[in-house]
């Protein structure tokens, strides 16, 4: 008899084993690619300027923003507003969505573009204006809501309405028996994706509508450090007191009463603005029939390849670092590891990273370290590894170990990992398709991606060519969004992610 | 025979899409009698049940087990979801935000009947299970059918309430098939029993011609493990 041969490294069909070549995998085409990056410091002093932030943390200044109050009002609104009209729009799509392919084409075009870019497009027709900003909101997050709403509909359990009595209208059998059903999984989505657009209204500020994500990129790019630390602190404890202020009862009376706060109201010019959608958004040629003048016409768009490979390579670098960063953090918020201190502690780590978009995190670290990739990378990396070691960490606490006297590595190794890395990587692929769409995004803050030239089309009103981006980056994201599905851990029953909220969920 | 048949199976398969439950089933039921279905689970009781409801149509009030709840809403829309049939969309809208006045009344009846008194405004998720059996039955007696259709309606019932119930039933309904557990009740509530094992309708006959040994034959395992029988 031949005793068996011990197997190669990483040889061998276990799930474990493939999902880990399959990383492995991810990782060297990144750093194969790495050299393609530009990942230069160009500040003098990187550490001293985040010493400047740090100081502007711990001493804020709260009274130095004029009209915080204002702007504080008007991020709730938008946000208040965008979701419900995104929920108004969303859910009976929802209903037609599994029927419809058009319907789900146009979802996914919607879903593709960024609320960032939505606010560019919608800025040219209706100004800086309560429209734009909330337009921006609900426009793409009914095509999300469509989506997640629809998944949920389809787990409607079936024997309540089985049960009816034959003959029941349909509108009655879904208010008795269907929608009652899944009740508690819509709102609970619907309150994350409220969480979300508190983050994009702070964000709408960046394209310069009054919210608090105004003054907090003004205050943060003129070195008023310690203004910038109280709006961060308001902004955290915006998103922590969510609880609190959010109770469904209040939420009504919030909206009622934003609705007088709310404003500028544009004057909408009709022909305008049938000129905008009609004319002004498509390119000549393409308008006038001539072929051989629109290949040239694209040929005239600045690196246009340059900004989709920088655009696709961040997204490869900002993935594969999530990956990294989320193996490496999630024991810190783990009841496995540590003691009460450091748990507390790496909890708020985590919770602060996730809670802080990946466009701020981005324009912290370019302040820090010059325009390049590099801050780019850290801040898709850290925030998304952040929200995926968090909810690991959630998944981690559900497990009991089998054996307590493992030293911490072992247990690390042997008794954890293992079970849960699967729902790692299907979090991390489910998460591909929101940091392919916040690289582009990034672009706005002078990274040389697709959402720079986009920024800049719009600046110099070439609005054609600004449109002709925004399609490419759309098609991107769908596309990545395909691979990402394609590799993703099929092998799990049921995506991690279900357990808290459904799957659509990462994305935020 | 003068009574009049309500349904009848000819040699039929009964089951789902590709998968036969019960074979070549030949069975009638007859105007006013009370059939208790006996079986071990997973024979085919829920499968025959349908296809009776599908037979008799408006003609039967039905009583499935707990899961045809609906755990959110209230014990009254519960019930009220009986003649949900009934009623236009635009009033079934209503009723959902204020309760109709007349079904209120009615139902508030019936629930004290059934020992859910002052449950009518308690989401059914909070009910015990034995309240939430109440509930479904209180559904079906509110159909107010001719026939009355329960799978396994009593299941979770002590003995003495489960007793009380069928009566109730009973005297609701002059024709009833009742898929139960409990052989002793079968024998002394019904005129008559079907019994199913493997697939198969092992015996159609009068109560009073049966006996519990009879019965234990349906039960591959009952003699040996189940050998305390529920107290009278």
């Amino acid at each position: 008899m031949s005793a068996e041969r011990a197997p190669g490294l990483l040889a061998g069909d276990s799930l474990n084993l493939r999902l880990a070549r399959r990383s492995l995998g991810l990782i060297a085409l990144c750093l194969i690619l790495l050299p393609f990056a530009d990942l230069a410091v160009t500040t003098h002093d990187p550490w001293a300027e985040l010493g400047r932030m740090l100081a502007g943390l711990l001493h804020p200044d709260i009274l130095a923003t004029e009209s915080l109050p204002h702007a504080i009002a008007l991020t709730i609104g938008f946000a208040l507003w965008g979701t419900l009209l995104g929920v108004v729009l969303g859910f009976p799509l929802a209903l037609l969505f599994s029927r419809s392919r058009l319907i789900r084409s146009s979802c996914a075009f919607v879903r593709a573009i960024h609320e960032l870019f939505w606010a560019l497009l919608l800025l040219q027709v209706f100004g800086l204006s309560a429209v734009t900003a909330i337009a921006a909101l609900t426009i793409p997050y009914a095509g999300i809501f469509a989506k997640v709403y629809a998944e949920i509909l389809e787990l409607t359990p079936r024997a309540p309405v089985d049960a009816l009595p034959e003959g029941t209208g349909r509108l009655s059998r879904f208010v008795y028996a269907e929608l009652p059903m899944i009740w508690a999984r819509l709102s609970s989505y619907t309150r994350y994706r409220f969480e979300c657009a508190m983050r994009s209204s702070v964000l709408l500020g960046f394209v310069g509508l009054p919210t608090l994500g105004f003054h907090l990129e003004s205050a943060f790019r003129e070195g008023r450090y310690p203004e910038a630390g109280a709006l961060l602190w308001v902004f955290y404890l915006m998103i922590a007191s969510l609880h609190l202020w959010g109770h469904r009862r209040l939420l009504p009376w919030i909206a009622l009463g934003s609705l007088f706060l709310l404003g500028p109201w544009p004057d909408i010019d009709g022909a305008l603005l049938w000129r905008f959608v009609s004319v002004d958004l498509w390119p000549k040629p393409l308008l006038e029939g001539n072929w051989s003048e629109l290949w040239q016409w694209f040929g005239e768009i600045p690196d246009l390849l340059p900004a989709i490979g920088n655009t696709l390579l961040l997204g490869l670098m900002g993935t594969a670092g999530s990956l990294v960063v989320a193996l490496l953090l999630w024991p810190l918020a783990s009841r496995h590891f540590g003691n009460r201190p450091t748990r507390m502690a790496g909890k708020g780590v985590l919770i602060l990273m996730r809670s802080t978009p990946e466009l701020m995190l981005a324009f912290i670290f370019l302040l820090m370290l010059g325009p390049s990739m590099l801050p780019a990378w850290l801040a898709l990396s850290l925030h998304n590894g952040a929200l995926i070691a968090f909810l690991v960490a959630r998944h981690a606490d559900a497990i009991v170990p089998g054996s307590h006297a493992l030293p911490a590595s072992a247990r690390y190794a042997y008794e954890l990992l293992p079970r849960l890395y699967g729902g790692l990587l299907a979090l991390l692929f489910y998460r591909a398709e929101t940091i392919i769409r916040e690289t582009a995004l990034l672009g706005m803050l002078g990274i040389a991606t697709l959402g720079f030239h986009i920024d800049s089309s719009f600046a110099y009103m070439m609005f054609d060519q600004a449109f002709v981006l925004l399609l490419i980056t759309a098609a991107l994201n769908i596309g990545v969004d395909a691979l990402a599905r394609r590799y993703r851990p099929r092998e799990l029953a049921a995506p991690p992610s279900q357990h808290d909220r459904p799957a659509g969920d990462a994305a935020c | 025979m003068s009574v009049e048949e309500l349904v009848r199976f000819d040699g039929e398969a009964l089951g789902h899409a590709h998968h036969t439950v019960l074979a070549d089933l030949t069975l009638g039921l007859r105007a006013g009698e009370r059939v208790a279905l006996l079986g071990p689970s997973g024979v085919g009781k829920s499968t025959l049940l349908t296809a009776l409801r599908r037979r008799l149509g408006h003609h039967a009030a039905w009583c499935p087990q707990e899961h045809g709840l609906v755990p959110p809403l209230s014990v009254y829309h519960n019930v009220y979801m009986g003649r949900l049939e009934r009623h236009s969309a635009l009033a079934n809208l209503l009723n959902l935000a204020r309760p109709r006045r007349d079904a209120w009344h009615d139902i508030q009846a019936l629930c004290g009947e059934l020992g859910l008194e002052g449950l009518l405004k308690r989401p059914v998720s909070q009910l015990s299970g034995g309240q939430r059996q109440r509930v479904a039955i209180a559904r079906a007696l509110y159909q107010a059918r001719e026939v009355f259709l329960g799978d396994e309606p009593v299941a979770s019932i002590d003995p003495h309430q489960a007793r009380r119930l069928l009566h109730m039933v009973q005297h609701r309904h002059a024709t009833c098939v009742i898929a139960l557990h409990q052989r002793e009740l079968a024998l002394t509530h019904f005129d008559r029993v079907w019994g199913l094992r493997d697939g198969q309708l092992m015996f159609d006959a009068p109560a009073c011609e049966l006996t519990l040994a009879d019965l234990d034959t349906l039960y591959p395992d009952a003699r040996s493990s189940d050998a305390q029988s529920e107290p009278a």
